[in-house]
């Protein structure tokens, strides 16, 4: 769910060159992929059970039971099915019966491709198709191996099906007959992992592209899923914090005078730690606490954010980049030569603003300050920085804090942001007591961090024949890296000190975009324009709007999909350019030529959805972009009449995905239908807007959700393809509000420069 | 004290009257599957039934429904005996996140126990308090559709807890 653009190079070369911290970067990688990282954990007594840890991803217990330690969380995106799948594939074990647990910290779980424990970027099945694939299969051949000195027979004599091993040996007495893997793990335990791993093939899968349960869907049907907000420990107390309407107000004073008497509350006091600022209350229930707060009293000293609002950061924006172009993130041709030259030339502007999470679950976390130790329970997307969150605003160091993860009730990029892990463990160090802390709904609007806001100028060229030959980009933001490298860049070197956390954060800052691929938050998505013009320019200028931001489902790919798709509508719309007598997908489908497998998805949306003839009453859009390795087309049939009447409804959108490889197919279609209706959430409604610093909404009345009598009907079409995995969580979301855009700029004319939509 | 049932089981309850039952049920009865999301009645994840009617327990004072019969998601099955509507939920791969399901399952039930045969628009104005931020709605609409497509749905296949059938007849 992070942007951090792709990383090229793991090489261990790369690694022991770098210095410094990578970005999304980040990317300097202690855990390698493949077998290196495989080690046998050994036999285990625990309560009277001998217990097998193959390696760090697998344990197989004397009572037959297959315990995965999944080291991504699960938010909703599948990692918990998925990645079961995988494993179980290799293994020869029904998905079903595999029981799963999160991760702790560990740098052997770290994302190969972030080089920290982090869940984002639509990565998990990409990160680890390899490394848990091999987990499961150096254990059968291991579990093969004890079974066939047991019965004194070659390895190649025996089979492993459905958690057995099956003795094929052509007349050994005990032909036909099985050992489970339970009774085999103790003889396993003593081998060493081998050191080839041969994968199967795909024509032998049984479960990977095949298998379409949901691992987690009993519990969650059921209300026995524990999320962050459901642990419960003994002794417990309920918390709540009081944070400034500006994120970067200190404290000036505040009266509690009026909470001593309420009932159940214990504790008032005020921390002031790194993303920890403000005023805790402890109680014995949350809504004692919740009560009490409406009669604290807090004064805050002045913040820079003061004069702050949507306008003056526009403004901001305008001025940076007239000043200044900033970065050149891409450049062929000769883009200025190609404008001056131009029979004629096309220009627009476009503003994106700041967008929540709004997760359904708030954020929220429970810590346990010990005498030597602090264990916390966290919904949160990346384990290893919520526990350098927790270091740092505590006095206990990173060996101390034990991070136990949980459920998450929808992550979507905000739970990288380790504010609530600081908040918790603060508070309980002081309290010296468990306590859960638990953020209103208005607390999670006004505090979250954003999807930064963006400004973009785009021009084109056009030769006399309505042929395009430039396209140039330009574009100013904040960038999200800036907002979480206090923690991520700790959480690569967790037996630094923590006195050197500030350097390594001040290092990660210089080293983006130098030593490690730069921060793609604004610009990822335009720099990788897909269309063949002999002319492309695309710069970013970094402009910091003060405003909290960071990583929100799919990132930089959320804007560019729409600016980039809108701007190309426009050119196909643009009179000179209509006398080649191409529609809005074929002048796309023939900028394609370099991206056969972007022509194929676009192809198979136009002919899903009878582009050209619209549902009954509707009009069509099309886009397509790609995002975390996958290529995604919609097209939306939008009616007219609702448009008439001053409204947007989406009826249908058909959604074209390639992915590479499919681990689970109804997980694929699942994460487009929902990619889909939280970015038409986005585009009918979302808007964070800022005034004096403040944030505005508060909750579902004025930064409404999508709702069922809104979502339009959805088809999902999968691209077969033998190609590796490459992400779902995210891809369903770029190219939506381009979509439903073109639709009803095709009926009423009207173009779009901003989002949400507002008709005119 | 506070008499409340919960599920067909009574309990007295020494708590603050204007507590939300939402959090008493959570954090005094210990029955966790109903969430918080908004605290003012908007998303619909704290959804439980008073006498069979779904209602946001994060905007309603525990003293309100003293001695009403209350059922949480809790009481209509388990992961050994689900409900049909937890079964369809199941077959259709609904949940992502999750966090919202209970609420969705509360709301869906209520519906089918008042009319077994929803078209998609009493679909849309049963459901349409209920947000699902991972969009989960087509799959939600298409588990509501199969159990209303099976026969006759009855209270004994929406709540497979006996005590909450006898308790919601009772009252």
């Amino acid at each position: 769910m992070t942007s951090l653009s792709s990383v090229k190079n793991h090489s261990r070369r790369n690694f022991l060159k770098a210095t410094s911290i990578g970005t999304g970067g980040l990317m300097i990688s202690i855990a390698l992929p493949g077998c290196a990282a495989l080690k046998n954990g050994g036999m285990n007594q625990v309560d009277g059970q001998e217990q097998w840890n193959s390696n760090a991803w697998l344990r197989i217990d004397s009572d037959n039971s297959i315990h995965f330690v999944l080291d991504r969380v699960e938010m909703g995106q599948g990692t918990y099915t998925g990645m079961t799948s995988l494993l179980a594939e290799e293994l020869e074990a029904d998905p079903e019966k595999i029981d799963v647990s999160f991760a702790g910290v560990d740098s052997i779980y770290r994302n190969t491709i972030y080089g920290i424990q982090i869940t984002g970027g639509s990565t998990s099945v990409a990160s680890s198709w390899q490394i848990v694939r091999e987990a499961g299969a150096a254990t059968r051949m291991m579990l093969i191996q004890a079974a066939a000195n047991t019965w004194e027979i070659k390895p190649n004599d025996c089979s492993a099906e459905n958690g057995q091993i099956i003795n094929n040996a052509e007349g050994h007495p005990q032909q036909g007959q099985n050992l489970s893997y339970g009774q085999l793990a103790g003889i396993a335990s003593t081998y060493s992992v081998p050191s080839d791993i041969p994968l199967k093939d795909k024509a032998d899968f049984k479960v990977i592209g095949k298998y379409n349960k949901r691992l987690d869907a009993l519990k969650k049907a059921t209300g026995t899923a524990d999320y962050g907000i459901d642990t419960e420990l003994p002794g417990m107390k309920y918390a709540v914090f009081t944070r400034a309407g500006r994120w970067d107000s200190q404290i000036k004073n505040f009266d509690a005078s009026k909470l001593k008497a309420l009932p159940g509350i214990e504790q008032v006091f005020a921390i002031n730690k790194p993303s920890a600022i403000g005023i805790a209350i402890v109680a014995k229930s949350y809504w004692q606490a919740r009560k009490a707060q409406q009669q604290l009293k807090v004064q805050w000293h002045e913040s820079e954010l003061d004069k702050v609002d949507d306008a003056s950061i526009f403004a901001q924006y305008k001025k940076d980049l007239a000043e200044d172009n900033g970065k050149n993130v891409r450049s062929e041709g000769d883009i200025e030569y190609a404008l001056e030259n131009a029979a004629h030339t096309i220009s627009d502007e476009f503003e994106m603003p700041f967008l929540a999470h709004a997760t359904l679950e708030p954020q929220n976390c429970v810590a346990w300050a010990k005498p030597d130790s602090l264990e916390v329970w966290a919904p949160t997307q990346s384990p290893d920085m919520a526990q350098v969150a927790a270091a740092k605003a505590t006095d206990y160091s990173l060996s101390d804090i034990k991070i136990n993860t949980t459920f998450i009730g929808g992550g979507f990029g905000r739970r990288i942001n380790q504010d609530f892990v600081a908040e918790a463990a603060a508070i309980s160090e002081i309290s010296q007591q468990p306590i859960k802390l638990i953020w209103s709904r208005e607390e999670d609007t006004q505090r979250d961090w954003y999807r930064p806001s963006s400004y973009h100028k785009l021009s084109a060229s056009i030769d006399k024949n309505g042929n395009i030959s430039g396209w140039n980009h330009q574009m100013a933001g904040s960038g999200v890296f800036d907002y979480f490298v206090g923690e991520a860049a700790p959480a690569q070197y967790p037996f630094a000190p923590k006195f050197m956390y500030g350097f390594l954060e001040s290092a990660g800052k210089i080293g983006e975009g130098i030593i490690a691929p730069a921060d793609g938050s604004i610009f990822e998505g335009a720099e990788a324009l897909p269309y063949d013009f002999d002319h492309i320019n695309v710069d970013y200028k970094k402009s910091d709007s003060g405003i909290l931001v960071g990583n929100w489902r799919s990132v930089g790919y959320s804007h560019n999909g729409f600016i980039v798709e809108s701007f190309i509508e426009q050119l196909a719309q643009n009179p000179i350019v209509k006398q080649q007598g191409k529609d809005s997908y074929q002048f796309r489908y023939q900028l394609l030529n370099k991206h056969p497998r972007a022509q194929a998805v676009l192809k198979m949306a136009a002919e899903k959805a009878n582009w050209g003839t619209p549902l009954e009453g509707c009009s069509q859009g099309i886009a397509i972009h790609k995002s975390f390795g996958t290529w995604v087309a919609q097209v939306a049939d939008v009616s007219n009449d609702a448009l008439e009447n001053g409204q947007i409804q989406v009826k249908r959108i058909v959604c074209v995905v390639d992915c590479g490889q499919v681990v689970n197919p109804d997980m694929v279609n699942a994460q487009m239908e929902g990619g889909i209706n939280f970015a038409l959430t986005a585009a009918l409604y979302g808007e964070i807007t800022i005034k004096e610093g403040i944030p505005q909404q508060t909750n579902f009345h004025d930064y409404q959700l999508l709702r069922m009598n809104e979502a339009p009907q959805i088809d999902v079409h999968i691209i077969e393809s033998d190609e590796k995995p490459t992400g779902v969580g995210e891809p369903g979301v770029p190219p939506l509000a381009a979509a439903v855009a073109n639709a009803i700029t095709a009926k009423t004319g009207q173009k779009f420069n901003k989002l949400p939509l507002k008709l005119s | 004290m506070i008499n409340l049932t919960v599920n067909g089981i009574e309990h007295s309850l020494d708590v603050e009257a204007d507590t939300p039952l939402l959090w008493v049920v959570r954090d005094f009865l210990d029955l966790k599957g109903s969430k918080f999301g908004c605290g003012a009645g908007l998303c619909g994840a704290c959804t439980m039934h008073l006498n069979g009617n779904p209602i946001r327990t994060c905007i309603t004072p525990v003293s309100a429904v003293a001695g009403q019969a209350i059922t949480t998601i809790e009481g209509l099955g388990n992961p050994d005996k689900l409900s049909s509507v937890q079964q369809a939920w199941v077959e259709h791969n609904v949940p992502q996140c999750g966090y919202c399901q209970s609420g969705q399952i509360m709301s869906a039930t209520a519906l089918l126990a008042s009319n077994p045969k929803p078209n998609d628009q009493d679909i849309d104005n049963a459901m349409s308090g209920n947000i699902c931020r991972c969009g989960t709605y087509p799959r939600i609409k298409a588990a509501i559709h199969s159990v209303a497509n099976k026969s006759a749905t009855q209270n004994s296949d929406l709540f497979t807890n006996a005590s909450v059938i006898k308790s919601m007849e009772s009252k």
